[in-house]
């Protein structure tokens, strides 16, 4: 790969309908390129998951994946309400998602360990009132 | 067992055909979509009652080739316009979830 691949998606926040169409782009460019089908599913799930808290918690944002010859690099950051104990939004299970988010299967609060659990290097910033901005890599040649 | 084998016994309603001679490898039951996303094996059906368009999301990530949607709900429109367009099945039944499963289990497919 001779030029870095760099994919940016902006995500609309609460359009519930419309998430994992950027996700899925993200997967289907890896799997052009040649990535490994389990390298893709791990990238598939944190992306989507990441579109999603996009969506449900953060108001909308952007979704950037950037693909280079050994890894790719994804980025999700809003202006949304930020996160006041991310300690507690890694844990599983815990979850501010409405009821209405829940009803339709979001909500489980395994969104923030899934994307942890398929990384290779992860890191959350948080501010309450300004936002979020996470950041994860997937290695391709790494199982 | 084939997605057409398995429409066939389950009954009920076909909504998408997908693709009715590949090979189902598993099964995953569950209405939680991170769940499914974090849990479910390629290749294998998902039993659910959530029946709208993020289902399809699910199911295209994980590579999941056949949708069953339980209890008698059915898909709307864009859940199977987008399942046709990605050639997943769709198969809507009036059994409960635990029915499905153990119909499933009963006739061999193993989680
Ligand atoms: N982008 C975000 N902006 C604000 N809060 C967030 C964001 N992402 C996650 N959170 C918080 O972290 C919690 C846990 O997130 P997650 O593990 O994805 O579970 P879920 O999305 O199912 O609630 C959320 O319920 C929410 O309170
Ligand atoms: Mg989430």
């Amino acid at each position: 790969m001779a030029a870095p691949v760099c994919l940016e998606y902006r995500i609309e926040g609460n359009d519930f309908m419309v998430a994992g169409a950027a996700s899925n782009n993200i997967k289907n460019t890896l799997k052009m390129l040649g990535i490994s089908s389990s390298v893709c599913t791990r990238v598939a799930i944190i992306a989507y998951e990441a579109e999603i808290n996009l969506v449900i918690h953060g108001g909308g944002g952007v979704l950037k994946a950037e693909i280079t010859e050994d890894r790719v690099k994804l980025t999700a950051e809003d202006e949304g309400p930020g996160i006041a104990d991310i300690e507690k939004a890694m844990t599983e299970g815990f979850s501010t998602a409405t009821e209405y988010a829940r009803e339709m299967g979001f909500g489980a609060g395994m969104g923030l360990p899934n994307i942890k659990k398929n990384s290779d290097e992860f890191n959350i910033e948080s501010e309450v009132g300004k936002g979020t901005r996470l950041y994860s890599t997937v290695f391709f040649n790494k199982q | 067992m084939t997605i057409g084998e398995i429409c066939g016994f389950l009954g009920g309603e076909v909504q998408c055909t997908g693709d009715p001679g590949r090979e189902i490898t598993g099964a995953i039951a569950g209405d939680l979509l991170s769940f499914i996303m974090g849990a479910a094996k390629e290749g294998s059906l998902w039993i659910t009652i959530q029946a709208h368009l993020n289902v399809a999301a699910v199911a295209v990530l994980k590579d999941l080739p056949l949708i069953i949607i339980a209890s008698g709900r059915r898909a709307p429109d864009d859940l199977t316009e987008r399942c046709a367009s990605e050639n997943i099945a769709v198969l809507s039944v009036p059994q409960s979830m635990y029915e499905v499963c153990a119909e499933l289990a009963r006739r061999g497919l193993n989680g």
